[in-house]
């Protein structure tokens, strides 16, 4: 098991490397270049600008600095925000994505694990088409559209909630339901279905002669075995949320790393997009692993050499 | 200042669909003013400023939102008035221009200080000059220092060649052939000659003879491009092998500090119009001991110094820049608002939330989403419209066919019903010109003047004129037919059945906007000509360097905001060096009636002049103009001292909360002709030192 969890670990950072090559080729392709604008730059001025940034280098030097520089964990400085390193705004935005993002997600497993199970125990019910419809239902409004309907009543009708911006509690809610939602339903569908399988497995029956108690069949085995489905869900879902969601970033005026992310794109500003393609790269084979070790604990079946 | 319209995608269409539903179930227009809109009580502005900025440097920032914050954290010699944006006395209390119009002497004021209390001298803005125009600091914005004497070339990293005897060349031996031949014609009289600029005006230097001493040759910096410059000119090859070269350096630029309190700046030539660059960032003053200790650092919070009416009190990146009062600020008795909280934001539906919920006070400029547009302007008291310095236009690919025929070219712009264009987009006017209308009197009566005297010869007037280009379909079918390409009737429109269509597209950079007008346009041309352009959108970044490199077939979608307030920022778009047109025009003639126009001291003179080009852009159909942009955005009524002015770039010093809703506004359309009491005496009082000493 140990043995496993190392040989995952170390080949995540080749991994990012190569990953890294692949988005700087693909950079290099698209045209244009962070200085670009309305306004065609004098010659002077461009090639002060090219030795300036060591555009002026031929390419493979620069890729061979760059991946120097790269290797010793240093992104170098954003070439859109003058003097700001790429380590330093993803360590400063990173927290307001993962703020939103954890608690989301949480939110998230809290109302979707409840009506998923409560919905599978109680199959056919009204309780399970009433939930299962609204999960239908949170699985096709997309969230800039039930942000802005959430800004519109509590913010706009009822002036309970501030309608966007980072800043105390309560400026958190919106934005966590809207970006939870998805989530919710997902997790609600998906857990309805593992338990309504889990249930009616052979494991189950013989817990059941085994004489225990119904809830400690639920709990100590159906649930165990009903959650893998929500589980391989969880890794790449809880990445990507940490890596910030860029529609209720804008709804809400978030400043999370996602909607830099985009932004840097746009600005073609290549450190700034390397850095945190590497980051979120290693966080996702991070959440991955992570995934895959805890199946050895959810199913006894599971075993890692 | 660069035009930024890229956050719209996708994104940006569900946005407005989702907007148009929830204004639909929200419209409050029983209300006096829209949303929340209470009496402020404390003294802040909260202000809605557009991107993030890149940099809190104000020599390298180089957009608008960037222009916003520095205007309260740095102040120049000279500030935007309020209302017209014309220059008004700030660090200098007064200026004086040479009779040549190639020296300007400025008067500090004795009082001004930085934050940190350190006296703002003549010597920090010679250090503020050279510094944006170090090749180091690689500012994009250092072209607009290019008029100040050997900017260029030490921008450039460029040599000066001093031969055996320790004398320098000179640039006036070795004026290409070709270049004499453009300054030729007649239109370029009269010559001016800087070396007889009277060596008198204001105190005689060294420098001062440096500078008036006829202007030195530089060559290339760097070996490589020197050789080849050499190399296309035998007679300069021949004059510079063997000599010795000396780098150009931040010592030969045209900035002197004569004293403590008077500065100097030389220009290559009289440019009328650079006073109306000055207040610009890139020359706001800096402060050197802060910017060499820190070196990078420098701009963040607990070591950043400035020079304006504000300083920095905290940056959140992404969230808010907060600047309060400056103690220090020699005027500070002025400063009216104790705070301004700017807030990095480009979502126009959030931007609406925010003053909707009483969040903010005011937002920049072109903000309004179009879905809420006739909702918001209800509000007369809060809605600014009001003609800005800035145009949208089509880009013609002239040298390609067939738009290299002018019937063609013609034929597409008269084709396109512009009111009903300015209607469908709500916000802006109908443009038949290039250079926006309404912005430059006095530059309006020129061009009336100079079309009219054109305009005989075809015995039309200038409103006959101007209003037959902005739509005349008729016109437009025939001028194709006389083109090779007859348009004929077919069922109940047109058809045009020889024009190679394969040969012309619509490309235009990705937003939703652009693809509204493309959309209409293509219409228009079906609708009007019976032919069908293809449209193509590009991701901003891919669509810049396809358009200025004119790789487009047809036409391309472009738009302009002025640098700076005189119509010459549009007309150098067509001038060959800058070519920002985009058009693959190029005409020396064109040129040298610029280059002689900026040489005119006359101003009324000059601004015929630069109505004859302009004349001449539109004879010859360059582009296809089609509106001129309005300011569209809001302010609570509660905020006084701040205007709709052309360019949305507020003086913050002015601007003021009024706390008692008796004196509120109550009609933005009449916001620039009103006076405020208090507003004007402080303006009246700054300018006064200006007339006292004339």
């Amino acid at each position: 098991m140990l043995s496993y969890i190392i040989r995952r670990l170390i080949i995540i950072i080749p991994m990012a490397l190569l990953v890294v090559t692949v988005t700087w080729i693909l950079i290099r392709m698209a045209p244009g270049s962070f200085y670009s604008s309305e306004k065609k730059l004098p010659p002077a001025v461009e090639a002060n600008i090219k030795k300036k940034y060591g555009l002026d280098k031929p390419v493979l030097q620069q890729y061979g600095i760059l991946m120097g520089n790269i290797v010793r964990g240093d992104f170098g400085d954003s070439l859109k925000y003058e003097g700001q390193s790429v380590n330093e705004i993803i360590r400063r935005h990173f927290p307001y994505s993962a703020t939103i993002g954890i608690l989301a997600y949480l939110l998230a497993l809290a109302v979707g694990l409840t009506a998923g199970i409560v919905a599978a125990l109680k199959q056919n019910s009204a309780f399970d088409y009433g939930s299962m419809s609204l999960a239908m239902l949170g699985l096709s409004v997309p969230n800039f559209v039930l942000g802005p309907i959430l800004v519109l009543i509590f913010s706009l009708w009822l002036f309970w909630l501030p309608p966007a911006r980072w800043g105390g509690a309560s400026s958190l809610i919106l934005p966590v339901i809207t970006l939870s939602a998805i989530y919710a339903a997902y997790i609600a569908r998906l857990t309805r279905a593992g338990m309504l399988e889990v249930m009616r497995s052979d494991y189950i029956r013989t817990a059941r002669a085994k004489g225990l108690s119904e809830w400690k069949v639920l709990l100590k085995h159906a649930v165990r075995g009903g959650l893998i489905p929500v589980v391989s869900f969880t890794g790449p879902a809880l990445a990507a949320l940490l890596a910030g969601a860029v529609v209720v970033e804008k709804v809400f005026a978030i400043p999370g790393l996602g909607n830099i992310f985009i932004q840097s794109i746009f600005n073609r500003d290549e450190p700034l997009t390397l850095g945190i393609v590497a980051f979120l790269s290693i966080l996702i084979m991070v959440f991955n692993l992570l995934v895959d070790v805890s199946y050895a604990f959810l199913d006894p079946r599971i075993r890692y050499e | 200042m660069a035009r930024i319209s890229l956050n719209q995608t996708f994104l940006g269409t569900m946005f407005i669909v989702v907007s148009l539903f929830l204004s639909g179930c929200a419209s409050s227009a029983s209300s006096r003013y829209w949303g929340k809109t209470v009496a402020p009580t404390d003294n802040v502005l909260r202000y809605i400023s557009g991107s993030e900025p890149e940099s809190l440097d104000p020599a390298f920032g180089t957009g608008q939102p960037e222009a916003r914050v520095y205007m309260a954290l740095y102040e120049g010699l000279v500030e935007y008035h309020p209302k017209t944006m014309e220059p008004i006395p700030a660090i200098a209390e007064r200026w004086e221009l040479s009779p040549d119009g190639t020296e300007y002497i400025f008067h500090l004021r004795k009082n001004a200080k930085f934050t940190n209390g350190d006296p703002i001298t003549a010597k920090d803005f010679v250090y503020t000059f050279r510094r944006a125009l170090s090749p180091e600091l690689a500012s994009r914005n250092a072209n607009l220092g290019y008029y100040i004497k050997y900017s260029e070339a030490y921008n450039s990293g460029n040599m000066f060649v001093k031969d055996a005897n320790g004398q320098f060349l000179l640039a006036k031996d070795f004026v290409k052939e070709t270049e004499k031949k453009a300054s030729d014609t007649p239109e370029a009289e009269p010559e001016m000659k800087p070396e007889s600029a009277p060596a008198n005006f204001g105190a005689a230097t060294e420098f001062q003879s440096f500078m008036n001493a006829p202007e030195r040759l530089v060559v290339k910096g760097s070996e490589k491009e020197r050789a080849k410059q050499l190399e296309a000119d035998p007679k300069l090859k021949a004059a510079v092998e063997g000599k010795e070269l000396v780098p150009v350096t931040a010592e030969n630029l045209g900035v002197e500090a004569v004293d403590d309190y008077t500065l100097r700046l030389k220009l290559y030539q009289p440019a009328p119009y650079f006073i109306q660059l000055i207040p610009h960032q890139l020359f706001r003053v800096v402060h050197q001991p802060s910017i060499e200790r820190f070196g990078k650092d420098w701009q963040r919070a607990g070591n950043i110094v400035t020079s304006g009416a504000f300083m920095m009190s905290v940056h959140r990146p992404y969230d808010e820049l907060v600047v309060v009062r400056n103690p220090h600020y020699w005027d500070a008795g002025s400063v009216r608002l104790d705070a301004i909280e700017f807030y990095p934001l480009e979502e126009q539906t959030t931007m609406m939330n925010l003053y909707k919920g009483g969040s903010v006070d005011a937002i920049y400029n072109h903000t309004t989403p179009p879905a809420w547009l006739d909702e918001i302007r209800k509000f007369k008291s809060e809605y600014q419209d009001h003609p800005e310095v800035a145009n949208e236009y089509y880009s013609i690919s002239v040298k390609k066919p067939p738009m290299d025929n002018l019937k063609v070219r013609q034929a597409f712009s008269l084709a396109i019903d512009r009111f009903a264009l300015a209607q469908f987009r709500k916000t802006p006017k109908p443009l038949s010109n290039f250079t926006p209308d309404g912005i430059f009197p006095k530059y309006d009566e020129a061009r009336k003047k100079v079309y009219g005297e054109r305009l005989k010869a075809e015995n039309m007037t200038v409103e006959e004129w101007s209003k037959g280009r902005l739509f005349d379909a008729e016109k437009a079918r025939r001028l194709m037919t006389e083109a090779g390409y007859p348009v004929v009737k077919a069922g109940n429109g047109w058809s045009c059945p020889t024009f190679p269509v394969d040969k012309v597209t619509l490309s235009y950079n990705t937003a939703e906007s652009n693809k509204a007008v493309a959309e209409f346009n293509q219409a228009q041309w079906k609708q009007n000509l019976g032919i069908t352009i293809p449209l193509k959108n590009m991701e901003w970044k891919t669509f810049l360097p396809f358009r200025s490199g004119v790789q487009y077939e047809g036409v391309a979608r472009n738009a302009w905001v002025g640098d700076y307030m005189d119509p010459f920022t549009f007309l150098n778009l067509f001038y060959s060096p800058t070519n920002d047109g985009a058009t693959g025009f190029h005409d020396p003639k064109y040129d040298a009636l610029l280059d002689a126009a900026n040489k005119e001291l006359d101003e009324q003179k000059r601004l015929e002049m630069l109505a004859a080009a302009e004349f001449q852009v539109l004879q010859e159909q360059l582009v296809i103009p089609l509106v001129t942009q309005a300011t569209n955005w809001i302010k609570k009524p509660y905020v006084k001292g701040m205007y709709p002015n052309p360019g949305t770039l507020h003086a913050w010093k002015f601007v003021y909360l009024e706390t008692d809703p008796n004196k509120w506004d109550t009609n933005a359309d009449n916001l620039m002709k009103e006076s405020d009491a208090s507003v004007d005496e402080q303006i009246n009082r700054l300018t006064a030192t200006m007339a006292a000493r004339k």
